[in-house]
């Protein structure tokens, strides 16, 4: 079964312009990561803040909804955050306009 | 004040000591007189009572201790305070004025004054004038309480958080203490107990100050926590569970499309304005290719077996494979499905099984299913909702179920009573309901005249029946045949085709003239025969392909439009009603692969082709030729009544060719591939 993760994995990694892809687990230590150690705490610590915000402004304006996709562009990048209950799955693709 | 600048000088007089300047002393003393008129007359309003009462207080205790005003005297001094007896005295020489006694009291006051010090004049004199005194009416702070204890937790106490702080509000932050309590309690209040009122009035102080900075100091504490490294183990354990296998599945889905739409939101169309002359160019064209849908790992070098499009999700294509010859160790059937609508090129959902799968096919009315029938006979099922990409429930290998390749199926029925049609190569049709694959609800044997089993290669039912439909079989044969009923069975043949029968498509088209009678078959003798269910004999036959042709399927929106393809990559879309000699729209697929499959899409718009080599391609189709108009079906019922015209002028000619013709095909049996 972990072959087919690392077979996804390796194919969201070779996707045109994507730059890594992590894998955190809902206390914020990433599980899986495709870049480097420090690069990846680094992304982690700020973007599981970010989430944990945008979450709670979701569910701030209507209880009842929740967040289900973040996407952060920037000049250079874009941040894809898909949240779940447990795990966070986040990959950054270059913007090349 | 009069007593206090007094009393200062009592300490310097105390000091010096020379009588000479008593003569000073008196000039002063009438100053004084003077100056305590003024200051009496302008005060007399405001501190009578005051004065009045220390007066009284003082006459009190002048009267009862005069004697020991020296020594009170030299006590008080060596402390600094005024001496008791110049307090008094300035105080009863005020009080006692309007009695008239003043000149009295005074001196007695001067005097003692001067006894006790009589070294002023080598000091300054105060300098005493009249100094107005600010009554300030500090009116009582006006305190804000806002109460947040619905929303605070954990702190317990009932806080009142006050609000109008001006400290606080430079922090903005609400939950900061006051530094300064309000005016109502003093400075006091801070140590005493939160609720209790120290003097009765009604506030409630929040006694704990830091309480927030306690909170945001602890965020701080666990924020340098989380680096806190997984070990290697814990993380593969991690990744074991069955958690992150949903959550990955589903993430990792959503993210390709994602990834995959590339929709450029900062395109500026006032740029670039050549690009425009390329996109109308395509719609003048009347098959272009769209796109196409291939996986490196799972088609790879795997023929496609068969098609089907989701009734629920119009944009979900299910495409079973066959096996891939280059790689034994990789399961032989595969199923993947394909989602039309994301530019996302990965399947959706991959399922395998061990038996090259033949046919494929949604469950009509069981949105998550998906039924395969494979080579050996088993017909499999996969659930899309579990996580296992190999079949949930199978049918068993024994002879109550099939023993031959399937290559048909169909679910037919309707919601509550439907069932799972399938045929195989010997003959053997069976009926499966879905919830129960271990043995076949019913099943027949299709056999034709002398108890010979049809070898079918293709089904099809026609439009809006489910006892009756059409299979084709290898020898060339077409066979009505009946599900139930006193005819069950095979009902009719129909000879024409010299090969094995590779498709069959029912005119299903909806329109104001039913041509559901109709039907067209492709097969290996490279002709495509358009046949009527009245009759055994073909209508027409459409022999333009240079190679096998291996399916026909008519269109789903236009009633005189069908497509062919075949084995040297040529796609081939023919409208009856514009001519039937030539195709009207022709193209060969890149790299020419033998095409095995075609299927429209459920617009009629699109053509989906797979070929032999696991590429599925999608074409479209140009609206002019795609779009029915509303005279199509007439314009169809003309062309068929030309054709029987042709067709039995052609009768008459080609009657004597035919007897030569049977000869050939007895010996002509090319084994399907």
């Amino acid at each position: 079964m972990s072959a087919e993760v690392e077979e996804t994995l390796k194919r969201i990694q070779s996707h045109k312009g994507v730059v890594g892809v992590i894998v955190v687990n809902a206390e914020g230590i990433p599980i899986k990561s495709t870049l480097d150690n420090p690069t990846t705490i680094q992304y982690t610590g700020l973007i599981s803040g970010l989430t944990d915000k945008a979450r709670s402004v979701v569910r701030d304006l209507d209880p009842t909804n929740d967040l289900t996709f973040l996407r952060v562009r920037s000049k250079k990048h874009e941040i894809m955050i898909a949240p779940d209950k447990e795990y966070m799955l986040i990959v950054v693709q270059n913007t090349n306009e | 004040m009069m007593s206090q600048g007094v009393g200062i000088n009592a300490m310097d007089r105390l000091r010096l000591d020379s009588p000479d300047r008593r003569t000073a002393w008196k000039e002063e003393k009438e100053r004084k007189l003077a100056k305590l008129k003024q200051l009496r007359a302008e005060r007399e309003n405001r501190r009578r009572k005051q004065l009045e009462k220390e007066a009284q207080e003082a006459a009190v205790r002048a009267s009862s201790v005069p004697r020991d005003d020296q020594d009170l005297d030299k006590m008080l001094s060596s402390l600094g305070v005024a001496p008791v007896s110049e307090v008094l005295s300035s105080m009863s020489s005020m009080s006692s004025e309007p009695g008239g006694d003043h000149s009295g009291s005074p001196d007695k006051s001067l005097e003692a004054n001067s006894t006790a010090s009589p070294r002023t004049p080598s000091k300054k004199q105060p300098q005493l004038s009249v100094v107005s005194v600010q009554a300030t009416n500090i009116p009582p702070r006006e305190t804000v309480t806002y109460a947040k204890g619905v929303q605070t937790s954990g702190s317990g106490d009932g806080h009142v958080l006050t609000y109008d702080d001006p400290q606080a509000e430079e922090e903005d932050n609400s939950l900061t203490m006051l530094d300064t309590p309000p005016i109502y309690g003093g400075g006091h209040n801070r140590h005493l107990p939160p609720g209790i009122l120290p003097t009765g009035m009604p506030t409630v102080q929040d006694v704990k100050p830091a309480l927030a900075t306690e909170a945001e100091k602890k965020v701080e504490e666990e924020k340098p926590q989380p680096p806190r490294e997984l070990s290697d183990e814990e993380k593969q354990m991690l990744m074991m569970t069955e958690e992150f296998h949903s959550f990955f599945d589903r993430s990792t889905r959503i993210l390709e499309r994602a990834l995959a739409e590339d929709a450029n939101i900062f395109v500026d169309y006032s740029h670039d304005y050549e690009e425009d002359g390329e996109a109308n160019e395509s719609g003048g064209i009347k098959l272009s290719l769209n796109r196409w849908f291939y996986d490196e790992r799972w088609s790879r070098n795997r023929c496609i077996t068969c098609m089907d499009w989701s009734p629920q999700y119009p944009e979900l294509l299910v495409a079973s494979y066959n096996n891939n010859e280059d790689s034994p160790h990789d399961p032989d059937g595969v199923a993947l499905v394909w989602n039309t609508k994301f530019k996302k090129d990965t399947p959706e959902y991959i399922f395998h099984c061990q038996s090259p799968v033949m046919s494929a096919t949604f469950a009509r009315f069981h949105p998550n299913l998906i039924i395969g029938g494979t080579y050996s006979g088993q017909i499999v099922l996969w659930d899309n909702r579990s996580q296992k990409r190999t079949p949930v429930q199978r049918s068993p290998l024994s002879a109550s179920a099939h023993t031959h390749p399937v290559y048909c199926m169909k679910v037919v029925g309707t919601q509550n009573a439907h069932n799972l049609i399938s045929v195989s190569t010997d003959g053997k049709m069976c009926s499966w309901s879905l919830d129960m694959l271990s043995q076949p609800q019913e099943s027949m044997e299709l056999q034709h005249k002398q108890s010979r089993a049809v070898a079918v290669t293709c089904m099809a039912f026609p439009h809006g029946d489910v006892n009756n439909f059409i299979v084709g079989s290898e020898e060339g044969a077409v066979f009505t045949a009946c599900r139930h009923g006193s005819k069950a069975g095979i009902v009719d043949a129909y000879e024409g085709h010299q090969g094995p029968v590779t498709g069959i498509s029912t005119h299903s088209t909806p329109g104001p003239i039913d041509f559901s009678h109709l039907f067209l078959t492709s097969s290996i003798d490279w002709t495509v025969k358009l046949w009527s269910v009245k009759e055994t004999k073909p209508l027409y036959s459409f022999e333009d392909n240079g190679d096998y042709v291996y399916e026909v399927a008519w269109s789903p929106i236009h009633p005189a439009l069908f497509t062919t393809v075949d084995g040297s990559g040529r796609i081939d879309l023919w409208n009856l009603n514009q001519d039937t000699e030539v195709p009207t729209a022709s193209t060969v697929v890149e790299g020419s692969p033998a095409l095995n499959r075609v299927s429209w899409t459920n617009s009629g718009q699109q053509i989906t082709v797979g070929d032999d080599m696991g590429k599925i391609w999608i074409y479209d189709v140009g609206e002019q030729l795609a779009l029915p108009r509303a005279d199509d079906w007439a314009r169809l019922v003309h062309t068929m009544g030309e054709l029987k015209n042709n067709q039995a002028d052609d009768d008459q000619s080609t009657r004597h060719y035919d007897s030569s013709f049977s000869s050939l095909t007895s010996l002509s049996s090319s084994p399907l591939r």
